[in-house]
Order: C-alpha cells, then structure tokens, then sequence
C-alpha cells in the first residue's frame, strides 16, 4: 500500500526492511504474484508500480475523477422515493417468476411466462428445451438447477448471460464491469444511467427482467440495483425475503420436516417451494401454511427419471430442514436416506455402453498384443483370457482398428 | 479377427436372467460373455430397456 504513493521505484532492500521475519513468505509471495500480474515493474533491484495501474487505484480509493466504477447516483432526488420492501418484493416477484414457470413447465399447468429474454436464456443455457408442440420443456439440467440456493441460481444465470453477450457481440467488458459495478452499489439508492455506455444501456433491459435493478419506466433515466444485485459478491442471502412475507424468521431458515415414516410436512405458504417439493413428493394436502405429503417410490423414481440424483434431494432437504429438524441427528432420517439411494440404484440395475467387441483372434499373443494396446488408451470395458475377447468402447475403436491394420500391413510385408 | 459393434450391458445376474428370457422371444443378444455382461444389437437397447423396466416395475409393491 505504501508503494501507492512513492512516485519513483524504490529499493528492494528497502522495501524488505518493511517485513519483519515471520511474515517474510507472506511477503514474497505477494512480490510475485504482484509481479505476475504486471502491477508491479521490477528492474535490477528497483521495484515500482505501474503507471496506470498506480494512478487509477490512487482515484479509485480516494473517489476523485470522474469515474465510475462504483456507479454513478442520479443527481436529483427522486420525486418518490422508492422503498427497500418493494425493491425486494419486485426482485422476488420477478426471480421467483422464472423459477415458478420452469417448475411448472415440466407439469402441464400454466404459469405466468417471464419475458423473451428470459426464455431465450433458459433454452441457450440447457436448463430448458423446447418439447412437444413448441413449448418449453425443463431438462434435468433445468430440475437440478431448482435444487440450488438462489446466490449459485443467480450465478449460474448470470454466466450463461456472459456467454450470450460474447456471441451477441456485446462487448465483454462492459458486461462484466457492469456486473461488478452493480454489486458494489447501496440498495435502496437510484443511480443514473447517464453514464452508462451503450452496452451496458441495454443490459439495464435484460437485468430488469431477471429483477436484479428495477425502473420505473423502460426509459427512466435512473435505475435502482436490487438486493439480487447488490449481494452477487458478498455471501448474504441474495433473497431475504423470498420465503413468503408472513413470519419469514422461521421459514428463511428452512421448512420441512422430514419423519422417519416417510411423510413430510412443509411449512410454507409459498407456491414456489411448493412446486419444487412437488418434483419429488407426492403432496397429499394443502393448508394455508403447511403442505403435507410423503415420499414414496414412485414420486423419487419420477425425480430420478428427471434427472434429479438422490444425492441432490437428499442435500435439499439437509438445507430446507426446518429447526425442529436440526436437533436431529443425523439431520434426514437415516432410512428415508437410504431408501432414496436404495430407488436411485435400483433405477440403475442395467448399465450400458457403446462400443465394438473384438473377438476370434488368431493367436493368442495376437490378442494380448491389441489388449495392451486397448488397456493403454484406457478404453477397455470388459475382457476375458479364455475366450478371447475384449469390448472396448466407441471412442477407442478407430485407433484399435488403425493398429490392427498397421500391424496386419506389416506382417504381410514382413511374409 | 473380428469387430462386431453393439452395446455392452452391464448388469447382476438375477436381471441377466430376465435378458435372457427376453431373447428367447425376440432375439437381441449378440454375445454372451458372463455372469454380469452381455452385448446386444445397439438398436435395440431402447427397447431393452423398457422391457426390462416394465419387467422389473411387475415386482415391486407399493405400500
């Protein structure tokens, strides 16, 4: 940090004469990565800081300039100031939208449809596929996607929108510099979009939709970051409230109670929470703050055959238990555990594998000549001595035919 | 020499049994090679497979 302010380079001696002996490594270690990362100039024993790097970090810290890494507030006050609740309740309507219509794509019932960006993101991403007569479809891409927590939701999403940008020919940079921008900003604040470039104008659209910033109007000229965005670098809850609006304190920290006789009761009043349960429980009844239901075979086979692991529900309901749960340990009742890996195996009885079988050697060595070979690209799947045969898969086979010719050209040249 | 291309199954041998009961009524195994592994045409895995399914879902019971 010192060097910030040194204008010319200084002495390594020096420099380590600033570290006492036990950080010494810390030191070093600093030094090069520092070094690797051309921030810092090293000729002979001088060590200096890059110019650029050195005047805009100096900007940065002391806010002077007229950047705008950190977002630029809009200059007036906003005639009506918009509050935290309904940022965060725009941000959760709007998340909870997307994941709420890819629930319910996969059972038929209608849902509200998030906007087309969206839905192209989702098909681009794999998390969806357009099915039967048009419509779309949630793959088991999509299934295992509604398992994780909203923060790896929320970044899943956002680097499938990078790799959208790069092929819209957006320019990266901008992209990424608007997201890093946007999560150092104050929740709660409007900035203005003034200062944005163009890029980045029409980013504002498309992040409006996932519900990270809010506008009042498409062609607002100031925009608030929401609680999604503003958390995307930190590790608090991006949604605290996305666990319902009625006695959150409990439910934020989960909701499901798992007995050992199978059955499951949620408390929730959220459709969202609902939906996702639903991919493996078979819910029995609904009240206004409480589902019921019980896992059973055929609700984890049809999960299973979603492409939901066991592993995955089993680590859902570890998440989502509700307190009551986490006296228990361990925390999912050891039989439901088991059962569900018990379904999965079971699904899993018959495996197969493409590939060619190689059989009637004409000789012994012969056989233990192309085996080596086929053992040493790794791609044998089952061989046997006595009879003679060995199966290797799909990928191996041109270049275990490739030998076979070569060795078979050689012999004839050879007799 | 020879290279026969196929799919090779990988299974305990109570469902091997099941197979090969199923090939005696329609034939699809090109290769028997042991208690737990058997190579069959690779167009009709899908078919196997369902057949296997509906096979096994015959033996279970639910509560």
């Amino acid at each position: 940090m010192n060097l910030l302010w040194l204008e010319s380079p200084i002495q390594t001696s020096t420099l380590a004469a600033w570290v006492n002996r036990e950080a010494k490594k810390t030191y070093e270690g600093a030094l090069s990565m520092l070094a690797r990362l051309h921030i810092t100039t090293r000729s002979d024993a001088k060590l200096g800081l890059n110019p650029t790097f050195k005047a805009s970090f100096r900007q940065a810290i002391t806010g002077g300039g007229i950047h705008r890494s950190f977002g630029v507030p809009a200059e007036k006050d906003d005639k009506a100031a918009v509050t935290l609740d309904m940022l965060d309740a725009y941000a959760v309507e709007r998340w909870e939208t997307i994941l709420h219509y890819m629930v319910s794509s996969g059972t038929g019932q209608a849902s509200a449809k998030p906007s087309q960006g969206v839905l192209f993101l989702l098909g681009r991403s794999g998390l969806m596929a357009a099915g039967r007569g048009g419509a779309m479809q949630i793959t088991s891409l999509g299934f295992q996607f509604l398992l994780h927590s909203p923060h790896a939701q929320l970044w899943e999403l956002l680097l499938q929108y990078l790799h959208l940008a790069e092929e819209r020919q957006m320019d990266l940079v901008e992209v990424l510099e608007f997201l890093l921008m946007l999560s150092t900003m104050e929740l709660g604040r409007d900035y203005s979009t003034e200062s944005l470039g163009e890029t980045q104008n029409a980013m504002l659209e498309d992040l409006r939709d996932y519900g990270l910033i809010w506008q009042r109007k498409a062609t607002s000229r100031r925009f608030y970051p929401t609680r999604l965005a503003t958390t995307l670098t930190s590790s608090l809850p991006p949604l605290p409230t996305a666990t319902g609006t009625a006695g959150s304190g409990a439910q934020a920290q989960g909701y499901i109670i798992l007995e050992t006789n199978y059955r499951l009761y949620a408390y929730t009043d959220n459709p969202l929470q609902t939906a996702v349960l639903n991919l493996f429980v078979t819910l029995k009844s609904r009240f206004p703050n409480l589902v019921v239901g019980s896992v059973n075979r055929d609700s984890v086979r049809k999960a299973l055959s979603d492409g939901i692991t066991a592993d995955q529900i089993i680590q859902y309901l570890t998440t989502h238990a509700h307190p009551q749960m986490r006296k228990n340990n361990p925390l999912v009742p050891v039989t439901v555990q088991d059962q569900i890996r018990l379904w999965e195996l079971e699904r899993n009885r018959l495996k197969s594998q493409e590939g060619y079988l190689y059989t009637s050697f004409s000789s012994q060595a012969d056989y233990e000549f192309v085996l080596n070979y086929a053992k040493q690209l790794g791609v044998v799947l089952w061989d046997n001595t006595a009879k003679r045969s060995f199966f290797a898969s799909m990928e191996g086979h041109a270049n275990i035919r490739g030998f076979i010719e070569r060795r078979t050209a050689a012999a004839a040249g050879n007799g | 020499m020879k290279a026969i291309k196929g799919v090779l199954l990988t299974c305990d041998s109570a469902l091997k049994q099941i197979l090969l009961t199923m090939n005696e009524k329609q034939s699809f195994i090109i290769e028997d090679l042991d208690d737990n592994h058997v190579v069959i045409k690779a167009d009709e895995e899908y078919r196997v497979r369902l057949e296997v399914e509906a096979e096994l879902e015959k033996n279970s019971f639910d509560a």
